[in-house]
């Protein structure tokens, strides 16, 4: 092995640099053919919902129930709309539970909702039973077996498998090339550690294909763009701490591992509910751990080190508070949830301003916004809990005055090149060396720029491997957005809609401070890049959130953390 | 769910945020990119204060410079020595503004491929230098301080230009408190000035050509003195009765006095200004130092000695060069240029232009300062100094005062089609001047005829 990686390191340099003269366009051309081929499904797929029951009404209509959780009322917006002056707006919650088990309950209604006759709040529905709102009766009438089976059929499968398969082959291609030509440019000693940092990733790639086949459920778009961006992370490993890469790849591993288990979690929402409460437990001791046994690390005390390790435990806070966060319609109806779940955030923002870490607290403060509004709808809870950010902001770049310098040089970098905007300068100018398509593997100059494999990753990768390539990163993450926009019309759940948008919303979010940051759009936070930038719990959090927007995924067979027909029922297991 | 459906799409909120931001930035790249590149402490270009990319060569191909990691210079000492003021030192004593105004050419910058070039990051520059020139004009100079300069007075090119005292940038001498390497770090080809003395009646002669009409028919009669009040001017010994012609080629004070004062102050001030003798020449990036002459509202004793040379006059060397090079070329001065080229993986990212000053005077005065140009080394200086080549020169000894000797100073042309140079010599502290200069601009301009003919 050694006396390879020896004799390509040696290679003739006018190949080499006819090699890397290819390169810089092959790369971000065979990579955006691998976007388009994943993305378009994924932005393009025909919303078909799944139908659970039907409500039967006596003159013979059947409304289909195509959520878990169906409100039933007058308003445009409900999931079933009865346009009856007698039925309140929002009247009544269908809800229907893992076991198939459905119950009926009052959502604030004026006139009532009685189930054979007797006026309930809450009643679990037996088949047969007479359902009356606003003095319509009518009934509940699960899907049979053989419904499921028939209407799953008719719902167009996610993904072919052979399609995944060459997807992943034109991923590994990819990867053999980029790490190739680290191969040529690294020294010896380093070539090893670079080789196992890539080989892992195409290893990892293809047993977790290699899995969902076997389970059948091919669709492997969202995993391809992870394992894309996963991958350019791991060259900026190579470009700039070469060393590192197979710690990034163990963290890789273990943040697979999350996304596994999680999304199993996910499955079964009356698993979720009970968990629920040790995921909070969770997500406030490790805050907690950190501020008693943390070190102080470039001005905020958020890592714990444990022998040779280093994490950042407020990362792994992230997942379970949008676990903790995310929440099921009957949780939503009750108001003294949110309150809890607004005491919660306090906690959170308390332990993250003793701890220093700005950056991470914002980004926990846009979550908490979005799972807010997801819940209430309410835009004026939106601009009141904005306001009062606007005004912790003021007090808390008063107390840390190393936040407020990120903000005064914000937008005049160039004043001051070589103290406060030096990352910075050295980014854009980096960028503009890289131009449009790179100046290829190990010939840039960023590896010389603190956290060149973190913070300011961008600009790394843009100086070797061009701005088109890294235009596409960010595209990956606006991709994962728009997904869970999508999914969000076919949502089971509000906890899967809210807990995928959340995640979603958290990655978009450290790509802006992060990706935005370093280009001197917005001032540089030190938020990691999902998936790209070089920091273990930043990698295990990405896939943790992933998990998330893999369980909202109801395209037919298309998601591991998504149970369904054939195998869908609880007795198969 | 309808209603979290539809709030769903606040995420939209932050995908815009993020997807304006891109914009934006991608906006600022196309517009400020090439901004960005040339700030100082660009890591591709710059090496601390010295552009830090791209390979100089002479107009063979001759390595002169290597700018990556840290500079190579060329492997001879002589022409490292030789060519130091036009690349500038490690340490950034000598600038190199050339090289820094073409930093974005050589860098090969586009929007596209940003610095990348085949094989690394840089261009080559060409330069119209020779290296052999140039180290036999370092030989040819000795000792002596001073500066040699030749140029195509066609094209524009530069085929050498030495600055002495100079010294090998890599086994940097002990300068600070040395006297030899008194000013080292000043290239004095285009950043002194000198006294003219004598070179400067090519000048007056010019504007007398213009303005008096019978100039060619008049005589002057020299007693080797002439009276302005308690002030005169003198001639070393006395030339008699001489023609204008004549006067030019025995260089006589005594004629010349009475020349410039004929012409009036103003009016040769004028054409001090016409001739652009006042003004900087600006060329890669460079701008020389600036001559002057204050004839203007003068009494007639300073005009005097104003027309031949003295009182206050200065003259930069490259622009008398210049100057020199347009009576050659009939009147149409060429800018003079040492970057030729520069080329990035095979692309041409700057050419030089024979770029003309356009015409300073009308080519009949021109032709008739060619002829008298001549007429001094044919009968006066001797052809034999310059075997083969038909030399147009005219020389000075520069009075600077103190317990220095004269500044030596000599310049003029080959009037050949083929080998159309002009050159320039200035020698402090020197004596003679065509005593001390002919033999160092002869050797040149034997080594550029073997440079550029054979």
């Amino acid at each position: 092995m050694d006396s390879w990686f020896a004799s390509i390191a040696q290679m003739d340099r006018t190949f080499v640099y006819v090699f890397q003269g290819i390169l810089r366009y092959f790369v971000p051309a065979l990579a955006a053919f691998i976007l388009l081929r994943t993305v378009r499904p994924l932005l393009t797929f025909r919303r078909e919902p799944e139908i659970w029951a039907w409500l039967c009404l006596t003159n013979g209509k059947m409304l289909p129930l195509t959520h878990w959780e169906n409100m039933v009322g007058r308003s445009k917006r409900s999931d079933v709309v009865i346009d009856v002056p007698t039925i309140s707006r929002t009247h009544a919650v269908l809800t229907r539970y893992d076991d198939g088990s459905w119950t009926i309950a009052d959502a604030g209604s004026k006139s009532g909702v009685f189930v054979n006759g007797e006026k309930i709040d809450i009643c679990a529905l037996e088949p047969e039973d007479i359902i009356t709102i606003g003095g319509i009766p009518m009934k509940l009438k699960p899907r049979s077996r053989e419904q499921e089976i028939t209407l799953s059929q008719l719902r167009t499968k996610a993904a072919n498998p052979v399609v995944s398969v060459m997807n992943t082959l034109l991923l590994t291609a990819l990867q053999m090339l980029i790490c190739f030509s680290y191969l040529m440019t690294a020294k010896v000693e380093v070539a090893g550690s670079i080789f196992a940092g890539f080989a892992g990733i195409v290893v990892c790639q293809w047993l977790l294909l290699g899995f969902y086949l076997f389970i059948r459920k091919p669709s492997f778009e969202l995993e391809t763009i992870v394992f894309f961006l996963c991958t350019l992370g791991m060259a900026a490993i190579s470009a700039v701490k070469p060393g590192e890469t197979v710690k990034q790849l163990i963290a890789m591993v273990m943040g697979l591992g999350l996304f596994l288990s999680l999304g199993w979690i996910l499955r079964d929402l009356e698993r979720v509910k009970k968990l629920r409460y040790y995921a909070a437990a969770a997500g406030i001791l490790l805050l907690i751990i950190t501020l008693v046994f943390g070190k102080e690390y470039h001005g905020a005390k958020n890592w714990l080190i444990i022998g040779s390790l280093s994490i950042q435990p407020s990362e792994l806070s992230k997942v379970c508070f949008v676990f903790i966060g995310a929440a099921t319609m009957d949780q939503i109806v009750n108001k003294k949830n949110l309150i809890l779940f607004i005491g919660y955030t306090l906690a959170i923002c308390a332990c993250l301003a003793v701890m220093n870490d700005f950056g991470t607290a914002l980004i926990f403060f846009v979550a908490f916004l979005l799972i807010a509004y997801l819940r209430s709808g309410s835009v004026g809870t939106i601009a009141l809990a904005c306001t009062s950010l606007g005004f912790a902001g003021v007090i808390a770049l008063k107390i840390a005055p190393h936040a407020l310098r990120r903000f005064t040089s914000w937008r005049h970098i160039w004043e001051d090149p070589l103290n406060t905007g030096y990352q910075q300068t050295r980014s854009l100018m980096c960028i503009a060396s890289g131009g449009l398509l790179g100046l290829g593997a190990g010939n840039g100059f960023m590896k010389n720029v603190f956290a060149g494999d973190s913070d300011v990753v961008f600009a790394t990768l843009s100086e070797e491997w061009g701005l088109l390539i890294c235009l596409m990163m960010v595209a990956c993450i606006i991709v994962f957005g728009l997904f869970s926009v999508r999914t969000a019309a076919m949502g089971r759940s509000s906890f899967y809609t809210i807990g995928s948008c959340t995640a979603a919303g958290i990655l978009l979010v450290q790509t802006m401070f992060n990706v935005l940051g370093t280009l001197d759009v917005l001032p540089l936070t030190g938020v990691t890049l999902p998936f790209v930038s070089n920091g273990g719990s930043s990698m295990i959090c990405a896939w943790g959130l992933m998990a998330f927007v893999k369980a909202a995924d109801t395209r037919q067979d298309a998601s591991f953390a998504v149970r369904q027909s054939q195998e869908g029922r609880p007795e198969d297991e | 769910m309808n209603k979290i459906m539809g709030r769903a799409r606040i995420l939209l909120i932050l995908i815009l945020v993020l997807a304006l931001g891109t914009s934006f930035f991608v906006g600022e790249y196309f517009i400020k990119s090439g901004d960005w590149i040339l700030f100082a402490g660009s890591p591709h270009i710059y090496n601390a204060a010295n552009i830090g990319c791209g390979t100089i060569t002479d107009r063979d191909g001759m390595l002169l410079l290597d700018m990556t990691d840290g500079r190579t210079y060329a492997e001879n000492v002589q022409l490292r020595s030789a060519i130091i003021h036009w690349l500038g030192d490690r340490q950034g004593n000598i600038s190199a503004p050339a090289l820094s105004h073409y930093a974005e050419a050589i860098a090969g910058f586009d929007k596209i491929n940003g610095l990348y070039a085949y094989g690394g990051t840089g261009g080559t520059v060409t330069t119209t230098f020779s290296a052999k020139v140039q180290m036999a004009a370092l030989e040819a100079m000795g000792d002596y301080t001073g500066t040699v300069a030749v140029y195509n007075y066609k094209t524009g090119e530069l085929i050498c230009a030495v600055s002495t005292p100079n010294f090998d940038p890599d086994n940097v001498p002990e300068i600070a408190g040395v006297p030899e390497f008194e000013g080292v770090y000043l290239n004095r080809f285009t950043q002194s000035t000198y006294t003219p003395g004598s070179i400067f009646k090519i000048v007056t002669a010019a504007a007398a050509l213009e303005t008096i009409p019978d100039i060619l028919d008049r005589t002057y009669t020299c007693s080797g003195l002439l009276e302005f009040g308690e002030d005169r001017v003198t001639c070393e010994r006395a030339h008699g009765t001489l023609t204008f012609k004549e006067a030019f080629a025995r260089s006589c004070n005594c004629a010349f006095a009475r020349i410039a004062n004929q012409v009036g102050g103003d009016v040769l001030q004028r054409y001090a200004q016409q001739f652009k003798i006042t003004e900087a020449v600006e060329f890669d990036g460079i701008k020389t130092a600036a001559g002057s002459l204050s004839a203007a509202g003068e009494m007639p004793v300073n005009v005097a000695w104003s027309g031949i040379g003295q009182h206050e006059d200065l003259v930069n060397p490259c622009r008398y060069l210049a100057f020199l090079g347009a009576i050659a070329n009939d009147g149409v001065e060429i800018t003079p240029h040492f970057v030729d080229k520069i080329t990035v993986g095979g692309k041409i990212t700057y050419q030089a232009s024979d770029e003309s000053a356009g015409r300073i005077m009308s080519s009949h005065t021109a032709q008739i300062l060619q002829e008298f140009l001549r007429n001094n080394v044919e009968n006066y200086y001797g052809d034999d100094s310059f075997p083969g080549l038909k030399v147009c020169a005219k020389s000075g000894t520069a009075e600077v005062g103190g317990d220095k000797k004269p500044n030596a100073m000599f310049t003029g042309f080959v009037a050949d089609e083929n080998l159309p140079l002009a050159f320039i010599v200035a020698v402090e502290d020197g004596g003679y001047g065509r005593q001390v200069c002919t033999p160092i601009i002869a050797k040149i301009l034997e080594a550029c005829k073997a440079e550029l003919l054979e």
